[in-house]
């Protein structure tokens, strides 16, 4: 209801300007829809239908609540935000109750005061008084609430010596850790798995004082988004069982950054305490994951602590990696790259590399007379390929799934290659009767879809118009089609890529959709993959297989994509990067980098959003922010790099693309007509395999990238997840 | 009056301390012996990391370094004003970092360019 006010307020504004005059009312003119409520007196106009709780909120005035929730279904079970209305018997449950014409609101009235501190006697009095060993400790709502609104004595006295109400605790699995006695049945938890997550695995048993939250038998609670519960949980029920007794969050400083486990940037908050993560939030952003995170984002962190390359090494004349200094391993790199011919010369990034780091590896590259620079996500490059912009984004955006009416998803599995789109699209599937249908191998999403089929031979009946479906798309306003870039990764990713542009373009043509509607969506997996497309990288690596380089730069390529016998003979490899994984395995030098949490860096989302990570920790050890290694390097080579700070490599960037410092805007792409005129050439057909994403259940969602694969907490949830399986639950 | 101004420059100047170059000497002498003496206690009191020979090594650096001085005046002067160190030292009314002031010609300086603060670690 908020929302619309300032939108309301620049029409009345755009339209006040042609009345003349003398039509103006000196009256003051609330719009005829709304209701007039007062809060402790003061008038507020809100839409019919608003809860007093947030007509409250207009006014200014928060009600004390822990079963409400914005983003959650209305329960009204904890009584907390009890408020007296005037001419009502009793004080009435604010979070649920609608506002009437006149009503008027008493938050601060005795009956009100009176209210909430009888409400809090209760829920204290099963309530452990354990807040110096609980992990919610400074923050929690029970405690804030209890020191604003509950009562300065007890009359909690146990005179039997019976006890407290004692719950089990449950176990869900590695993530969450439940206190079960802590509870105080706010079902928050509940509501966010079965609306938001889609997992019908929590739920209570039992009534009053015997009520109990839980899963009903011992089994995890399989979802991709668990760990939103530990935020939601208002007291220290539900705490995160990696974080556990390892901080207080009033001893931690929180640095806002991005997270890059997937391509999406969820915006996250970083917890830091003596140079080390403690812990991942998510932070608010409407336009990406309002506020919900993925377990990956959330708990990949302790893999930033392992495996970590922190000094360079050098392979000395056993062939044996040998610790070492910077200087010497850049000299050795010089003195290999005498005499080798640009053309002799590949780079290759991986999925985790920031925007600055690709800036200055490609400029690098380039004045060494190489042109050959590849990503290791293979995406279609005949064709228009990727020099339009439109053809390897999400046109739609994140948030514009809440507007479309049909998606149809083509190998791709959203709830584990982009856990938080899918619970909105989830969210726009029960709000918005949206139609979902998906072409590929048949997967949970959580919601209902239509199975169109397994292979690309849909596609093509879909783009030629006979396929049953088409009316559906046709007659759809805003229609989606997302394609993942898994499936691109096939020898026929260009003609698949083709037949879904055709296919975009003629549901577009065909529906009602309106001139500014995109209906082409490219669902990327890794965070570098945008930002390396927009600066000129070639996806895959197909272009080092032919040449065959003498020389290799490995930029955090930690996917295996290339390997020795696909080089030159002797080929000099140079593995720069983080985490010892597959790419330092290969590797003749290793320069140590910094992870995203260790450096200020630009990052592109799939929408072609830029956002910036801010620095949380030092680079352990030896390591430096990526592109200060590269500059460093291209100094001893002779080809010097001409920024000496980041600002002056934000400004080469802005050079080569200006979308890459815009930070949190979105540059609209377009050209599809174009891009799929240009495409007309395509050589390649399609295969007769089906699209199998490679994320396909549960297990495979955890460990994707170097820093998850050495992440301890991840491993264990594998392994609760493989177990999960074969469970009889 | 200006002339009697110029007049009494030519005079004998009054003395500060000392009246000749041996009580000079001598007051000097005795500003270093306590000095000397003084430096064990320096080094643990401040708990600098210097050693107590590399600390009398300074000390002597310090006194050497005016050995060139033969006005008198200039001498006594330099030596209340050495007495008054040594008592600020003495009773710690000084902190750690004026006494590693002393030392700062040991202090490497810092790179200016990019390479030499890539190497040393700090951020350029």
């Amino acid at each position: 209801m908020l929302r619309l006010w300032p939108l309301r307020q620049v029409v009345s504004s755009a339209g006040a300007r042609f009345i003349p005059a003398c039509q103006k009312s000196t009256a003051p003119e609330p719009a005829p829809e709304l209701v007039e409520v007062f809060v402790n007196d003061k008038q507020v106009f809100v839409e019919p239908g608003t809860t007093v709780l947030q007509a409250c909120a207009v006014a200014g005035i928060e009600i004390p609540r822990f079963c409400y929730h914005e983003r959650l279904s209305i329960a009204g079970n904890c009584r907390m935000c009890l408020v007296e209305v005037e001419r009502s018997a009793k004080p009435i449950a604010s979070c649920a109750m609608p506002v009437m014409k006149g009503m008027k609101v008493k938050t601060d009235s005795p009956v009100t005061k009176k209210a909430r501190e009888g409400v809090m006697e209760f829920l204290l009095m099963n309530h452990p008084l354990d807040c110096p060993i609980c992990d919610q400790g400074g923050e929690c709502d029970l405690q804030d609430q209890s020191m604003n609104f509950g009562s300065d004595k007890s009359r909690f006295t146990d005179i039997a010596f019976t006890g407290k109400r004692a719950v089990e605790d449950k176990n869900v699995g590695p993530l969450v850790k439940t206190i079960m006695t802590r509870c105080i049945h706010c079902t928050r938890c509940i509501r966010f798995a079965s609306e938001v997550a889609g997992v019908e695995d929590l739920g209570t048993t039992g009534r009053g004082n015997e009520m109990q939250v839980g899963t009903y038998v011992e089994k995890m609670l399989q979802s991709e988004l668990s760990g939103n519960v530990i935020d939601l949980c208002p007291v220290g029920a539900l705490t995160s069982k990696p974080y556990a007794f390892t901080a207080r969050p009033w001893e931690t400083r929180k640095i806002e950054s991005i997270d890059v486990m997937d391509a999406l940037g969820s915006n996250i908050v970083v917890s830091m305490r003596t140079n080390e993560v403690m812990r991942v939030l998510p932070r608010v952003n409407e336009d990406i994951n309002e506020e919900w995170i993925s377990d990956k984002t959330r708990f990949a962190y302790d893999g930033l602590k392992r495996q970590r390359l922190t000094t360079p090494f050098l392979k000395d004349a056993n062939g044996q990696l040998m610790q070492t200094d910077w200087e010497s391993a850049f000299l050795a790199i010089a003195r290999k790259l005498q005499g080798v011919e640009g053309s002799q010369m590949a780079a290759v990034a991986g999925g985790l590399v920031d925007a600055e780091a690709l800036t200055s590896l490609k400029d690098l590259m380039n004045r060494l007379g190489c042109e050959t620079l590849c990503t290791e996500e293979i995406f279609p490059m005949d064709g228009s390929g990727t020099d339009f912009r439109s053809n390897y984004l999400m046109n739609t955006t994140i948030a514009g799934v809440e507007e479309a009416d049909v998606v149809l998803f083509i190998g791709t599995n959203p709830r584990f290659e982009a856990p938080v789109f899918n619970a909105r699209v989830r969210k726009s599937w029960i709000h918005n009767d949206l139609k979902v249908a998906m072409i590929g191998a048949p997967v949970d999403l959580t919601y209902e879809y239509e199975h169109l089929g397994e292979t690309v031979d849909v596609i093509e009946k879909l783009a030629g118009g006979n396929h049953p479906f088409c009316k559906v798309l046709e007659s759809a306003k805003r229609p989606m089609v997302v394609m993942g870039s898994s499936c691109l990764q096939r020898s026929d990713g260009s003609a698949l890529h083709f037949m879904v542009s055709t296919l975009a373009n003629r549901v577009k043509a065909a529906s009602g959709a309106d001139a500014e509607w995109r209906v082409l969506n490219v669902l990327h997996r890794v965070a570098s993959q945008v930002a390396a497309l927009d600066l000129g990288y070639s996806a895959g690596v197909s272009g080092v297989r032919e040449a065959k380089p003498q020389m290799l730069f490995l930029l955090g390529a930690d996917e295996g994509a290339i390997t020795r016998s696909d080089l030159a003979d002797g080929a000099f490899v140079v593995y720069q990067g983080h985490h010892g994984d597959q790419g330092a395995q290969m590797a003749d030098v290793i320069l140590p980098g910094a992870a995203y949490t260790e450096k200020d860096a630009t990052y592109v989302n799939t929408e072609g959003r830029a956002q910036l990570t801010r620095q949380a920790v030092t680079p352990p050890g030896m390591a430096r922010n990526d592109w200060k290694v590269l500059r460093a390097l291209s100094e001893l080579l002779g080809v010097t790099l001409p920024y000496d700070k980041l600002q002056e490599v934000r400004q080469r960037m802005a050079e080569i693309s200006p979308t890459l410092v815009r930070v949190g805007e979105i540059e609209e792409a377009n050209f599809f007509k174009q891009a799929i005129e240009a495409t007309k050439a395509g050589k390649t057909s399609l295969g007769k395999e089906p699209l199998v994403p490679p994320q396909q259940v549960l297990k495979d969602f955890y460990m994707t990238d170097s820093i998850t694969r050495a992440s301890p907490t991840m491993a264990k949830c594998v392994q609760a997840a493989t177990e999960a399986e074969s469970s009889v639950h | 009056m200006a002339s009697r101004a110029v007049q009494q420059g030519f005079k004998q100047v009054k003395p500060i301390l000392s009246t000749n170059h041996h009580e000079a000497k001598r007051r000097v002498l005795n500003l270093y012996k306590a000095w000397y003496r003084q430096i064990p206690y320096v080094v643990k009191d401040f708990d600098v990391p210097i050693s107590v020979k590399m600390g009398r090594e300074k000390v002597r650096e310090m006194f050497n370094k005016n050995k060139h001085i033969t006005d008198i005046r200039t001498i006594d002067l330099l030596v209340i004003k050495g007495q008054m160190e040594l008592v600020e030292t003495a009773q710690i009314w000084k902190q750690r970092p004026h006494i590693m002031k002393y030392f700062e010609d040991t202090v490497n300086e810092r790179p200016a360019d990019f390479l030499g603060k890539f190497y040393d670690g700090h951020d350029p």
